[in-house]
């Protein structure tokens, strides 16, 4: 016969940490866990770097001079007497070559046009995507460097997104892909015209809402950011540019398809702009 | 759990993290990245059973989403349902078949995803329905699929033997009708 009162208890485990797990989700959403899962999240990824950086250290050279073998290989076979010395060399190129291509990222950065004279921190992009239902990106600066919760992140070419999680020495961005990312915007000649750039998840366009029907728009007409009282990005951030633009039959609005201004994927560096909402 | 069975379980779900968080974060297959602990969770219903598999589902899910964007929470409910769900569905199974865990990862994997998503929309995160679950999906379930085997070994490893009052026995004695 079975056994009822033991047979419970796998029930009764489950209903407990379904309560207990709804419980956190919800104090979260309230904001009353907020420093306690900052604090964890923070002492987690702290602790996970070394580790990361270790591995990192040890498998991009392998990386690169696998990349370096693409690009010398001619050469590697022209000189199979000194094929020790030309590895060595190709390996040490792959390096160079990256490192330019790096320090010109950095330097583009560092003359972005549209940040004017805000102050920015500069920083190096450690992960992507860290979970599949969310677009974004992990970087190497935190609260350690004045970075904090709501600070707009841009990159070569316009707005990247904003800081959502802010540890000791690293944060997180939500980009503008997300869908959870909503930026005010204008567009055109005159600063009356707002709307609305939503993001529709990772790798997938922009949508330009609140566009009047019948508004005339030009593939490559450029989306900025509108700065208006309250809005959580300065003004003048290049955001995205027009791919598609129709007025569909009794639509209250037009139907814009956008594309990011700044190249989201594969980013080695962003600038995270030190700047607030005005209270 | 004994001192000794704690220890081994922390151990575990730490190597699983480092291993999902230095390796397999830069793996990407149309977008999607492998995710080892959902195969933890699942792993640990195929061994453990329900409560084993609902307990382990809880841990790994809240050290994952130390590491996530998404609500802290959301991966422990997934997880604690999904673990209990692969307990109770293969507890009648000789654990000791050689399809039983790649069977499990598989299926195991893909309701994870599915439901992680869906339960995200629920509470509160709708955008959570606008990414592919395809290649999630696929590129999930089938990483796990072919890391079940070493996996389950690992599991079993760090896991205390199932408890037997857990599992529903029928007791028959002989003369007695029904």
């Amino acid at each position: 016969m079975a056994k009822p009162r033991r047979q419970r208890r796998p029930r009764t485990t489950l209903v407990i940490l379904v309560l207990v797990s709804i419980t956190l989700i919800t104090l979260e959403a309230r904001g009353q866990l907020g420093s306690v899962t900052s604090g964890a999240k923070s002492l987690a990824s702290d602790a996970m770097d070394p580790v990361r950086s270790a591995v990192d250290a040890v498998v991009r050279p392998i990386g690169s001079f696998f990349a370096g073998s693409v690009e010398y290989g001619a050469v590697q076979r022209q000189n199979e007497k000194l094929q020790e010395e030309i590895g060595a060399l190709r390996q040490q190129a792959a390096e160079r070559s990256n490192a330019v291509q790096r320090l010109s990222q950095l330097s583009e950065l560092d003359h972005l046009p549209f940040v004017g004279s805000l102050q920015t921190v500069p920083a190096e992009v450690i992960d992507e995507n860290a979970s599949n239902f969310a677009a974004t990106i992990e970087i190497d600066v935190g609260q350690a460097n004045g970075v904090a919760l709501g600070m707009p992140v841009v990159g070569y070419g316009g707005l990247v997104g904003q800081v959502v999680g802010d540890q000791r020495h690293t944060a997180t961005v939500r980009l503008i892909t997300d869908g959870q990312s909503v930026v005010g915007a204008t567009y055109g000649k005159s600063t009356a015209a707002l709307a609305v750039v939503d993001g529709n998840g990772s790798g997938r366009p922009l949508s330009g809402n609140l566009v009047p029907p019948g508004t005339v728009l030009h593939r490559g007409e450029v989306f900025t950011t509108s700065g208006l009282q309250g809005a959580v990005y300065p003004p003048g951030i290049p955001v995205a540019e027009v791919v598609s633009s129709r007025t569909t039959p009794s639509a209250s609005q037009e139907s814009v398809t956008l594309r990011p201004m700044a190249q989201l994927s594969g980013m080695a560096y962003v600038s995270v702009v030190l700047w607030g909402p005005p209270s | 759990m004994t001192a000794q069975s704690v220890a081994r379980v922390s151990l575990v779900v730490v190597l699983f993290a480092v291993v999902q968080q230095v390796f397999l974060l830069g793996v990407r297959i149309d977008g999607a990245h492998p995710d080892v602990m959902v195969l933890l969770v699942v792993a640990a219903g195929v061994v453990g059973g329900p409560r084993q598999g609902a307990l382990m589902g809880f841990g790994a899910g809240l050290v994952a989403d130390l590491f996530l964007p998404t609500p802290f929470g959301l991966s422990a409910l997934t997880g604690c349902l999904v673990g209990f769900g692969v307990g109770l569905s293969t507890v009648a199974f000789d654990d000791s078949a050689w399809w039983l865990p790649t069977v499990a990862a598989l299926v195991g994997s893909a309701v994870y995803e599915v439901g992680y998503g869906m339960l995200g929309v629920l509470l509160g995160q709708p955008q959570m329905m606008h990414v592919d679950y395809v290649a999630i999906v696929l590129v999930v379930a089938l990483a796990n699929t072919i890391l079940a085997v070493p996996a389950v070994r690992i599991v079993g490893w760090s896991l205390p033997a199932p408890q037997v009052e857990s599992v529903p026995s029928v007791t028959i004695s002989p003369g007695v009708r029904r």
